[in-house]
């Protein structure tokens, strides 16, 4: 007891910053103890939730398996199926568990298509996982309405179209991405007609995403791309130039050509490229008349396209940069030479007897 | 000089130290913060992204990865599978052995049926030349693999060599040893393609710490938890500095560093920039500086990200002696750059470069070790002169251990939160024994290698890098 | 007796490997599933089955792999269909040039599939 006396006698005596620096001691060191403890319930409960986890996964799995053979020609659901419909309602309601069964229903339905694939969505319709997807698409949380969007795509959920293109210029980024690709998942290319009013910017990612989405589909139904062309939103133009790129439109070429003098480098850089794929001759005169005004990046994406659609009658000017400074173009000059004009080609070994150029010129000699 | 000054002059030095460690631990507390905001965002953005689906196409941008080799004999073969299985697409990858005195060549060229090419190098960075040439497979599953054998040169002229050699957009520079997980390209290629407003020119993730992890024939396989204090010391350090640190400062637009182990960048700044430094024991770091202050000084508004996601798994100094060389050259190379690029300093030109990034590294990073050790011999002097109040000593000290403490569980619990990679039983009560070991097991040595590091730097100009002994990772 | 037909199927997704594996059986395979590369030229190696299904992008090993250790190192015909991703033509190119037989885009039937390996299993 005196030492505890001691103790209180002391604290009320020390200057005021040193009190402060017991009473921070103690009470550090109660949170700590609590944390400590905290910690190891948290780590059980992680390690318990993912033996649930895998455990249910395989349970589902099996369940799932079953129904979509346990099917028979003459029932639209069998008694088996139903006994399954029915357990895997009754998890349903648990948030934990609708996650497992969600997630175990679309590893699947990504896989695979035809009739087990509708059979999924039956299935995702019986079990009212619907109902829990459509009901985040009222919440106030960004992150909450953006899966629900997410998950309504993956299940090919057409019926919810009017909830969901409400969001489409919902301020939230993420919400907006997930209508977009939600619209391109089920209509297809006339899923991108947002593309004509769309005010925000599309990023890479996006059009990535979106891109990659639209591989899945037939090419023979791809819109009329020149109205996004000259869209005044940059992004949709570079989206668009994407699209001629992938899809060929060759119908494009007079639109592309005059992207040619759009204001901003990147576009114009994009487009020499798509040019240049879709092997169009008069972009090649358009650039070759003024390109000493053009950027480098623009200049090096030229001798690119030149190497497509090279003919004798550029000799002339090839020539004239063969020298370049540029690396590329100079090795871009050098190739196209040596297929138009194989002993001028030899001749220029005296010209460009610098080491650099002459590694250049060996190369392209041998390769 | 009368007592009264000397009282004065006392108590503002008691001042300072007091003034610098208050900022110290608040700038931690509020960076722990912020950073624990972004991470929560970003898991947020996330959780339903499915990183096997997407870029796994040819539309996705182009990325080299350069992994500079050197003596890596042993787990050459390994690595490189490795580094040829991720799930990217679009992406090649550049092994560049530098010189190398060992049969590395001789064996890649054995296990990839690799045969001399003729290739044409673009020399956008002035590097040491070839030697044994430049090599490709014919086999086509291994498609995607270029060596580079060339001249000794250092990490820095190897990845030069790699920079020179790319052919994309983006280059990742790796070190040859990091295992690589399936999704990293995806996940790190993603900040560069989601920003509209800016350029990104670098972005960084997570390193975690592979020691005493199986891992067999280049996957992952299970993961422990060190035995070693040293090696469970520096697990803590990790996750404190990227969990509670990191993600901040790229928050801030303030990152001066992404680990030298693993980072991507827009190989076109990084090209202008004139590629990394072969002078600097620093080169990661030095290279993101100097890509910052261009973009500064040109004008573009740009950003370094980071993501907190565990990206590849590399093995850390499993003994003092190597630890105490690596922090070294930490040192070295954090002195090496500040001091390059001392015109930084406070400069309202370089906005948050000059007046938030570089004055914190220098006071807070750089210095933080010699104020320490002022400190404490200024406190022995005391003690010697009987100057000390022993009580009120008692209870700083205390408190800073308790906070040292606190912060170093506050990152466990991020890290369990997160991506909770320790699943094992009785890891917790591990992780909590280190955290109060770490002040006495780690941070004694951290202090002697950097005052180390400020010695050698100003009186022994000689040392480089120093040789890290490969032991290969553990082999069920 | 056993003479059931003999298949290894390479692919991480424990899901679909089960759905296949059941609706092979029911046509009388006997399936050996493998969750990566590195299983499947084991499984090949010590079952040497009548067709091999295999992924192209899986951990470690990939698809393309598997194809060249069965057609270079183990110097077999073993009839090969490989299942990829929309967008990796230039994988399945590869993949054909290493020998496999046939290719199905993900998401693919589960009829259609079984109607080809009974085609190369004829």
């Amino acid at each position: 007891m005196k030492s505890y006396q001691y103790f209180i006698d002391y604290f009320k005596n020390a200057p005021a910053i040193i009190q402060v620096v017991w009473v921070m001691i103690v009470l550090f060191m109660v949170i700590i103890t609590i944390l400590i403890i905290y910690l190891k319930l948290l780590r059980s409960r992680l390690r318990k939730n993912e033996k649930i986890v895998a455990q249910y996964q395989n349970e589902y799995e099996s369940n799932l398996i079953t129904y979509l053979y346990s099917g028979n020609e003459e029932e639209e659901v069998s008694a088996e199926q139903q006994l399954i419909v029915d357990k895997l309602k009754s998890c349903v309601p648990d948030k934990f568990k609708r996650r497992v069964v969600v997630s175990t229903l679309l590893r699947l339905r990504n896989e695979i298509s035809g009739e087990m694939a509708e059979s999924i969505q039956k299935l995702y319709f019986q079990t009212g996982l619907i109902n829990y997807a459509l009901s985040s698409l009222k919440s106030k949380k960004w992150y909450v309405v953006a899966k629900g969007i997410r998950e309504l795509a993956q299940f090919h959920v057409k019926e919810v179209n009017d909830q969901i293109v409400i969001h489409v210029n919902n301020p939230n980024k993420e919400i907006r991405k997930e209508v977009q690709l939600y619209l391109v998942t089920l209509f297809h290319f006339e899923g991108l007609k947002f593309l004509d009013v769309l005010q925000t910017h599309l990023s890479e990612w996006d059009q990535i995403q979106l891109l990659e989405v639209l591989q899945r589909f037939d090419e023979q139904e791809i819109p009329n791309i020149n109205p996004w062309l000259k869209s005044k939103n940059d992004s949709v133009v570079i989206f668009a130039i994407k699209l001629s790129k992938i899809y060929n439109q060759f119908e494009a070429k007079d639109t592309l050509l005059e992207l040619l003098e759009h204001q901003h480098k990147k576009i114009r850089v994009e487009a020499i490229q798509v040019l240049s794929h879709l092997q169009v001759y008069e972009a090649k005169e358009v650039l070759k008349n003024k390109f000493n005004e053009l950027s480098l990046e623009e200049q090096i994406a030229f001798f690119k396209l030149l190497e497509n659609v090279f003919e004798s009658s550029d000799e002339t000017f090839l020539q004239e940069h063969i020298q370049h400074k540029n690396f590329e173009i100079k090795v871009s000059a050098l190739k196209i030479f040596k297929l138009l004009n194989i002993e001028k080609f030899h001749s220029f070994k005296r010209l460009l007897s610098a080491p650099k150029d002459a590694e250049i010129i060996e190369f392209i000699e041998n390769n | 000089m009368n007592t009264s000054t000397v009282e004065i002059i006392i108590l503002i030095i008691h001042f300072l130290f007091f003034i610098y460690a208050c900022t110290a631990i608040a700038s931690y507390i509020i960076l722990a913060m912020i950073s624990s905001k972004e991470t929560i965002e970003y898991m947020k953005k996330n959780s339903f992204v499915n990183y096997k689906e997407i870029l796994s196409s040819t539309i996705s941008p182009s990325i080299t990865i350069i992994a500079p080799a050197y003596n890596e004999s042993l787990n050459i073969i390994e690595n490189v599978r490795s580094l040829l299985s991720s799930h990217y697409v679009n992406y090649d990858v550049v092994i560049v052995n530098d010189g190398s005195k060992d049969d590395s060549l001789e064996k890649m060229i054995v296990a990839y049926d690799l045969v001399k090419v003729d290739f044409l190098i673009n020399q956008q960075i002035p590097t040491k030349p070839i030697r044994a040439g430049v090599f490709k497979s014919t086999n086509p599953a291994f498609e995607k693999l270029t060596v580079v054998d060339k001249v000794n040169g250092g990490k820095a002229d190897a990845l030069n060599m790699g920079l020179n050699i790319s052919k994309s957009d983006y280059v990742a520079c790796i070190d040859v040893d990091c295992l690589l997980l399936e999704n990293s390209l995806q996940k790190m290629i993603k900040p560069f393609l989601e920003v509209t407003d800016k350029t990104v020119i670098a972005t960084g993730g997570v390193i975690r710490i592979a020691n005493s992890c199986i891992i067999k024939d280049g996957k992952l396989l299970d993961v422990n938890f060190p035995k070693k204090l040293i090696e469970k010391a520096q697990i803590l350090e990790y996750i404190r500095a990227f969990l509670l640190g990191r993600m901040a400062w790229s928050r801030l637009n303030g990152l001066l560093v992404i680990s030298g182990a693993f980072g991507l960048f827009n190989k076109k700044v990084a090209i202008e920039v004139g590629g990394y430094d072969t002078n600097t024991v620093g080169e990661d770091m030095e290279l993101i500086v100097r890509m910052r202050r261009y973009m500064e000084e040109t004008k573009q508004k740009y950003k370094v990200a980071y993501i907190p996601d565990p990206l590849c798994w590399t093995e850390a100094p499993d003994n003092y002696k190597i630890f105490i060389s690596q922090r070294n050259r930490w040192t070295r190379g954090t002195i090496e750059t500040l001091r390059m690029h001392r015109k930084v300093a406070f400069n309202p030109k370089y906005k948050s470069l000059g007046l938030l990034s570089y004055p914190y590294w220098l006071l807070y990073e750089r210095l933080a070790p010699v104020i320490e050790v002022i400190g404490i011999i200024y406190f022995i002097i005391l003690a010697a002169l009987n100057e000390v109040r022993w009580d009120y000593a008692l209870a700083f000290i205390i408190l800073a251990y308790l906070f040292a403490v606190l912060f170093s569980i506050v990152a466990i619990f991020s890290e369990e939160l997160t991506y909770h990679q320790y699943k094992k039983k009785g890891t917790g009560f591990k992780l909590i024994m280190i955290s109060l070991l770490e002040p006495f097991v780690l941070h004694p040595f951290i202090l002697y290698a950097a005052i180390r590091g400020n010695i050698d730097y100003y009186f022994n100009k000689k040392k480089k890098w120093g040789e890290m002994t490969r032991k290969g990772m553990a082999t069920s | 007796m056993s003479d059931a037909k003999k298949i290894v199927l390479a692919e991480d997704n424990s899901t679909l490997s089960l759905l296949l594996k059941f609706r092979l059986e029911k046509e009388g395979y006997k399936l050996l599933i493998a969750a990566d590369g590195k299983e499947a030229i084991e499984l090949i190696g010590q079952h040497d089955p009548e067709l091999i299904l295999t992924d192209i992008m899986m951990p470690f090993i990939s698809g393309l792999e598997v194809i060249s250790h069965v057609r270079n190192k183990l110097n077999k015909q073993t009839p090969i269909i490989v299942f990829s991703a929309a967008g990796q033509e230039e994988m399945v190119l590869k993949a054909f040039n290493l020998g496999a037989n046939d290719f199905m885009g993900k998401p693919f039937s589960p009829n259609e599939l079984v109607i080809r390996v009974k085609r190369l299993l004829r």
